[in-house]
């Protein structure tokens, strides 16, 4: 069974914000909620790398673990989805997200936070695929239409990877046996299991 | 972010300490906490690491958007903070909870009720006016919401989801939040006003000694260790309302203005303090319940109609007696006629 | 529980995931395909899949159950020429989708390509035309603003001339708009006719036209793939052309080719480089002598090809003898031994590739810079190779083609120049009288004059009538899809835009120009749709053609360009002559009938086998051509290259198969093949010109030979394989001099057709040039800049002297022997980010890249920024030295600039001495961030040869605010 995962190919991001961009096309996402970004790190300096980040769609996904309500869900494929319709916008899930995925959108009383929001894999959420209900809480469902997300079908310098966590490991380090040199793939450790490659 | 990995382990290592909560901490801090959710990772080293080798750990960088917190690339504290909300936290919460109620449960079938010893006198004396009832009572009622509605974020999910189904529960949980979120303002408003009525009568002083060393006369028929207005267990409840509830009010308020005081970090610990700190608190009043209504012949009228017997008065705050009667503040009116007396 | 879906639910299990989730792992080569990664990824995956097997979206912005239809266009805002994939339902554009087949983009996009679909949504659009009644916006018709605007125009025709009206056209035309833009301003009567190219390659144009015959990038972002060693000089693509970085990125991990990156400034391409170069902003000339002279040194270039094909490399030799290693490093600030290194990879690794931008062209020396790298690339053998070449990464989507149809001051469409002839061979593609055409300008000699160029459009707007070369200074700005604060020295802009008697500004949104000034009246707003909205081709910078679809029909009010061309054509008067061979219905010119007017004139270019047809094949079947060489293996395109990059030779019907690799002899010129032009003569000063001893393959003649005219197939005796109808035309055209007719003025294409059977170049085959006698330094000689950091240098490298050019002064020693390094310490260099694009009107409007880059910065390095006390996110003054210019900001403090070197991004405009302009817009039309630009601050400096500006080197004085 596929497993989806992200891969952020470290030598390959050239902090394009394509990713970041595409996402906001594809799922019309309000200004001020990014749910998908790049963080170039060493800016400046020699051994700069910029690293595109979002829902890992963690195997063992913390939000899910903390979430008060336990609105959040795995799909067959992996991808960690939720409910608008249950959150109640505690903040739990962006206290134990390693990954900064959780998005709020601000509004209500005292800075409350509103309903979460984050990156769906593409994948929607509880609402039937496809349909109005689900697009305008959660976007397009482009895996219920056989297609990928979409941040990494755009990605420029093909870094980011998305798709079944088997195959891009393989990707990768078919990448990095001709490259010969680094390493400098960002994702999930357990994407490429055994097959790590300096 | 500010905060490292260690630091922050240390402050929760040092918070949770404060609670005599060493052993769980201790086998968590030694597990090297991986740049991810990364609990099925193996003993290879991960691209990731390397990664982040090759970065000197050097996690913060910088993004174009306003929003600075994103420019934190990943931060694996996070974990920490799932481990001890979902672990530690809540096995911490249900022994202290569950054992409080199980003690007094205990107490109460080897103690019963403490009765006045002397017997109702049927006459009366004011121990808190209008003012004081209204602090007590404003705190009592907050309280009592948001210790059910911040119980409900902890353990709702495993009790009641099976029961109410998510919806019902999302939707009652949405209201608990707004409940929460706004009767922390009477719940400070009280006890601001404790601490201004009360203060002066709390400042330990040598007769909370014998008290404390008679242990109240709690566990011992006829024996009343001497108090003034408030014992040293009173005095005790009082600063842990006080203290605590300032606390957890503050560690509250962190969290109902995200990122407006303090970073993730800052805002992770405060859970903890906010979570840990209330069960405490909580696990307090329960007990101070009890003994303010079943666990006392005599003791809700203090709270209920401000007046309580002369002879209740006698035994558990003969100082302050001693100091009323002196001000001729005795009161030698009956009672009123069929005033109910605290269910026995 | 309730929450969760049910793996059985609708839709799941039909797609591919279905298939891969309930049964075997997905075919790996199918993954691949979908993913995109068979390109980027790995090896020889083989080609990518078409769109077939996608499903039909039923959700998103989308109506279920209404049809959804596909459109192909191409990303209107660089010039590596993505395709875009848009979907379209119920005239709505409702989605984007990766365009798997293109083989330029392989389906990726940059920040700006995933999100054009906002262009066309458009809500800070220019919504209906208005203009300035007394400093109040009013809506206006169409049709009073083209009688309006033609009244006024009309008027300052007869009270001052043609002259005094600069017709600005746009990099962001299609070929057709850019080619009937230049038709309208001849018809007009003037050549004060520019566009971006001005600012951006005109310097790269000249330099290499100039080399070896066309200025254009001689291979393709693909080729790239081919490189042993990249050099990136002057240029950021990971921000300017983030997809080209995918084919750096796959040549630098495929041959592990060497990515060397020369910069002031350390980018986010030099993140990805094996060595990177810091130099002094305007040094390069001294960096390229300095490798230059290791070359010669150690007799690393490649002495055939030299001997073969390449003029005058002996007096290179002489200059660069003067830059020693000592001396490279005291000017440019880069150590001896990475120079060394550098000059000794280039060498080694071949073919090894030159990529160049902005940095090297937009200088006083620009023109200067570009020859001394193309020299370079000859002295290594490195032109017409495959992974070699000058891969010169343009800008905007169709400035090459804009340049290519003559938005330039210097020259008719297709570099046709402004000769006599060439304005005959132009009437005689038009079906004008050439008397009539005459009669259009103020004089013949005003007909053969160049233009002003937009660099300097203001100061002749503001010269004293004696102070210009013309009847009179600029009155008029016609203003067709060009940001207003591009140019440098925009105190002087702003006072220029308030001379004008009429300012019209036709584009999708108002501009700086409406915005900068204190204009009250006389400024019309026209609002132009983008070009999602209408059809036309566009040239990529590797000069593939790429057809456009509408994706939509204009949005508001607002009309393309060819319409408003057309109407406003009417209404001045010329408009039946000037669409004389172009089908119009309704008042809308026919795209594809303007370019086959275009295919009729443009042979000089080989733009000529280009037709609309032929195009669109090529967009229809994008997924039978190879990722690397460009060429199709299969299908109904096969032996061509992808977008018939130019020269295509002869009409459509002789299916050349364009040009991948230019001046490229290992191929047969039937197959792409070609040689150096023959443009400069036979002989200099008794040295022979042609190439000896190499031509391309298959070639009769097997030696250089001229430029190919109707006597010479006569004595080659080839002038029998012309038709009886090519040889009527050509003696038509001829006249009482047949022989003089060249294969650039055949309008039959008979010359070029016998050329090519014979295998040869229709423009002959000559040496390349190292040495330009007709440029002002024939040698690339090093000249500091005019505000320059290094007082010491002035003296033994000074800039040139004040001259006059183009109808206006040229000021150049005069500024320079100013010092004011002392009040302004800090080098001043600008740039682009990967969000915006230009003056940034257009991207700032987009929310999705608006939200990217909020506020407008000024990089100031760590040293410096601790010696001025300011701190990361702190507001600064940053001070420029003519005319107390001064701008408030964000100081961003960090590495990426070295110490005493500070940089800016270019793209924005809205705030004035620290003062927001948001107010000056028609309403709802404000770009949602607005910043100061960085011309405010910029500085006087020009390119010699084509009035380029220098925008990367001037000085600055920062302070905390």
């Amino acid at each position: 069974m596929a497993r989806m995962k992200f891969l952020c190919d470290a030598e390959r991001c050239i902090e394009c914000n394509a990713c970041v961009t595409a996402c906001k096309n594809e799922h019309e996402v309000p200004w001020g909620i990014n749910r998908r970004r790049v963080v170039t790190l060493n800016d400046g300096k020699p051994g700069e790398r910029s690293i595109s980040m979002a829902c890992m769609h963690c195997t063992d996904a913390p939000c899910m673990a903390v979430c008060p309500v336990d609105c959040f869900y795995k799909t067959d494929e992996g991808v960690v989805l939720h409910s608008k319709d249950l959150c109640i916008g505690c903040g739990y899930c962006f206290y134990a997200c390693p990954f900064g995925a959780p998005q709020y959108p601000q509004v209500g009383n005292f800075g409350s936070r509103g309903k979460m929001d984050k990156c769906t894999f593409c994948a929607g959420g509880p609402e039937d695929d496809m349909t109005p209900a689900e697009y305008s809480k959660y976007g397009a469902n482009r895996l219920a239409e056989g297609k990928l997300p979409l941040c990494a079908e755009m990605c420029s310098t093909k870094a980011l990877l998305a798709g079944d966590g088997e195959i891009i490991a393989d990707i990768y380090k078919e990448r990095a046996v001709r490259r010969g040199y680094g390493s400098g793939a960002w994702g999930w450790s357990t994407a490429y299991k055994d097959k790590a490659t300096t | 972010m500010s905060m490292n990995l260690g630091r922050v382990v240390r402050l929760l290592s040092l918070t949770l300490a404060l609670f005599l909560l060493m052993p769980a901490v201790a086998s968590f801090a030694q597990t090297p906490v991986p740049p991810g959710p990364n609990t099925l990772t193996g003993p290879d080293v991960s691209n990731d690491q390397l990664l982040l080798q090759q970065l000197q750990g050097n996690l913060h960088g910088r993004v174009s958007i306003p929003d600075q917190k994103s420019a934190m690339l990943i931060q694996p504290e996070g974990q920490d903070w799932r481990a001890l909300r979902d672990g530690t936290l809540k096995t911490v919460s249900a022994v202290v909870l569950l054992g409080m109620i199980a003690a007094l449960v205990v107490f109460y079938v080897v103690r019963g009720k403490i009765r006045i010893d002397a017997g109702p006198s049927r006459r009366r004396i004011q121990r808190f006016n209008g003012m004081e009832r209204f602090a007590h009572w404003i705190t009592a009622a907050s309280f009592l919401v948001l210790a059910v509605t911040g119980l409900n974020l902890v353990f709702g999910r495993w009790l009641l989801i099976p029961l109410l189904g998510p919806e019902a529960f999302a939707t009652m949980t949405v209201y608990g939040k707004l409940a929460h979120n706004f009767l922390s303002f009477p719940f400070v408003l009280g006890i601001v006003l404790m601490l201004l009525i009360w203060v002066r009568h709390n400042i330990p002083n040598g007769s909370d000694i014998a008290w404390i060393k008679a242990a109240g006369g709690l566990f011992s028929k006829g024996k009343h260790p001497p108090a003034k207005k408030f014992n040293a267990g009173q005095k005790l409840i009082f600063w842990m309302v006080v203290a605590g509830g300032g606390v957890v009010a503050a560690s509250g308020y962190v969290l109902l203005f995200p990122f407006a005081v303090t970073d993730i970090a800052g805002m992770q610990l405060a859970h903890l303090v906010h979570a840990i700190l209330s069960v405490l608190l909580i696990a307090g009043i329960i007990s101070h319940i009890y003994i303010g209504s079943i666990g006392m012949e005599g003791a809700f009228d203090a709270m209920g109609s401000g007046q309580v017997d002369v002879n209740w008065a006698r035994e558990h705050h003969s100082l302050w007696l001693e100091e009323e009667l002196r001000k001729g503040k005795a009161a030698g009116k009956p009672p009123t006629v069929g005033r109910q007396l605290p269910a026995e | 529980m309730l929450v969760k879906r049910k793996p059985t639910a609708a839709g799941r299990g039909t797609g591919m995931f279905g298939s891969v989730a309930a049964a075997a792992p997905m075919d790996r080569r199918a993954f691949l395909k979908r993913s995109g990664l068979a390109a980027g990824g790995l090896a020889a995956a083989g080609a990518v899949s078409s769109m077939s097997m996608v499903g039909k979206a039923e959700a998103g912005p989308t109506t279920p159950g209404v049809e959804i239809t596909r459109k192909k266009s191409i990303c209107t805002h660089c010039s590596v020429g993505c395709t875009v994939t848009a979907e379209v339902q119920n005239g709505v554009w409702v989605g984007q989708e990766p365009s798997w087949d293109s083989p330029i983009n392989n389906g990726t996009h940059c920040a700006k390509g995933a999100a054009v679909r906002e262009l066309v949504h458009g809500d800070r659009r220019l919504k209906y035309p208005m203009k300035l009644v007394d400093g109040q916006w009013t809506r206006l018709s169409w049709e009073k603003a083209i009688d309006e605007i033609g009244a006024k125009l009309l008027e300052i025709r007869e009270k001052s001339s043609p002259e005094s009206v600069f017709w600005l056209g746009s990099a962001k035309f299609s070929n057709e708009g850019a080619y009937l833009f230049r038709k309208m301003a001849a018809f007009w009567g003037t050549n004060t006719v520019d566009h971006q190219a001005r600012i951006c390659h005109s310097t790269t144009v000249a330099g290499v036209a100039n080399t070896w015959g066309y200025g254009a990038m001689t291979n393709s972002y693909n080729d790239i793939h081919n490189s042993k060693a990249i050099l990136i000089i002057g240029g950021n693509p990971a921000e300017a052309h983030p997809v080209s970085l995918q084919h750096v990125l796959r040549g630098k991990e495929i041959n592990k080719a060497h990515l060397i990156v020369v910069d002031p400034r350390f980018t986010r391409t030099a993140a990805h480089a094996t060595e990177y170069v810091r130099l002094r902003p305007g040094t390069d000339i001294p960096l390229v002598w300095g490798m230059l002279w290791h070359i010669f040194e150690n007799g690393w270039e490649d002495k055939s090809y030299i001997e073969q094909r390449v003029h005058g490399m002996d007096k290179i030799r002489a200059e660069v003898k003067k830059w020693t290693p000592q001396e490279v490093e005291r000017v440019t600030g880069v150590p001896g031994d990475q120079v060394r290194k550098v000059a000794e990879i280039m060498a080694k690794n071949r073919p090894s590739t030159l990529i160049w931008c902005m940095g090297i062209t937009q200088h006083t020396v620009g023109t200067a810079n570009v020859r001394a790298l193309s020299i370079l690339q000859l002295a290594l053998g490195n032109i017409g190779v495959a992974g070699g070449g000058a891969n010169i990464f343009r800008g905007h989507c169709n400035v090459q083609g804009a340049t290519d149809f003559g938005l330039d001051v210097t020259s008719l469409p297709a570099y046709y120049g402004l000769t006599e002839g060439a304005w005959k061979h132009w009437s005689r593609v038009w079906g004008v009288d050439y008397e009539w055409m005459k009669r259009r300008f103020v004089s013949q000699k005003f007909m053969e004059a160049k233009g002003i160029p937009t660099t300097r459009w203001f100061d002749a707007v503001l010269a004293k009538p004696e102070d210009i070369e013309q009847p009179s200074p600029v009155k008029a700005m016609m203003v067709f899809g060009h940001g207003g604060n591009t140019v440098t020295r925009m105190p002087e802009m702003r006072k220029g835009l308030e001379a004008l008697d009429l300012l019209v500004v036709a584009d999708p949104h108002p501009t700086t120009f409406a915005s900068v000034s204190g204009r009250k009246n006389g400024t019309y707003l026209l609002p132009i749709c983008t070009q999602f909205e209408a059809d036309g081709s566009r040239t990529a910078s590797n000069r593939s053609i790429q057809w456009g679809d509408r994706v939509v029909e204009p949005i508001f009010e607002s009309k393309n360009d060819y319409d408003v061309m057309y109407a406003l054509a009417m209404r001045l008067g010329f408009g039946a002559e000037m669409f004389k061979r172009i089908k119009v219905v309704n008042g809308q010119p026919d795209p594809e009938d303007i370019l086959r007017e275009i295919n009729y004139g443009s042979l000089s270019t080989g733009y000529s086998g280009q037709s609309p047809e032929r195009l669109r094949l090529h967009m229809e079947h994008q997924a039978d051509f190879d990722r690397t060489t460009l060429k199709a293996s299969s299908g109904p395109c096969a032996g061509e290259y992808y977008g018939l990059p130019w020269p295509c030779w002869g009409t459509a019907e002789l299916k050349h198969p364009g040009t991948h690799i230019l001046y490229d002899t290992s191929k047969h010129v039937m197959e792409g093949g070609g040689t150096f032009r023959a443009r400069f003569g036979v002989e200099k000063d008794g040295a022979n010109l042609l190439a000896e001893g190499s031509w391309s393959k298959g070639s009769e003649i097997e030696d250089g030979y001229p430029e190919f005219t109707y006597g010479m197939l006569k004595k080659l005796g080839w002038h029998t394989d012309l038709t009886e109808a090519e040889r009527t035309v050509i003696e038509k055209i001829g006249g009482a001099n047949p022989d003089g007719v060249s294969w650039a003025t055949d309008l039959s294409t008979g010359i070029i057709r016998v050329a090519l059977r014979h295998g040869c170049s229709p423009f002959g085959n000559a040496k390349a040039r190292a040495v330009a006698w007709n440029l002002p330094d024939p040698v690339p000689v090093h000249r500091e800049p005019i505000y320059t950091s290094r007082r010491d240098l002035v003296e033994q490298y000074p800039t040139l002297d004040d001259r006059r050019d183009f109808r206006v002064a040229h000021l150049g020693k005069s500024l320079q022997a100013k010092d004011v390094t002392k009040d302004f310490p800090i080098i001043l260099t600008s740039g682009r980010l990967v969000e915006y694009e230009g003056g940034g009107e257009e991207t700032r409007s987009n929310k999705w890249l608006a939200e990217l880059q909020q506020e407008m910065f000024v990089e100031v390095n760590t040293q410096d920024a601790a010696r001025l006390g300011v701190k990361d996110g702190a507001q600064v003054w940053v001070h420029g030295p003519e005319g107390n210019s001064r701008a408030r900001m964000k100081a961003l403090v960090t590495d990426r600039v070295g110490p005493g070197v500070a940089f800016m991004p270019f793209h924005f405009a809205g705030f004035w001495e620290g003062e927001s302009q948001r107010s000056a817009y028609p309403p709802g039309t404000d770009p949602i961030v607005l910043g100061e630009s960085v011309n405010a601050l910029t500085t006087y400096g020009y390119d010699p040869v084509t009035y380029m500006q220098e925008t990367k080197c001037t000085l600055c004085r920062i302070v905390a605010a």
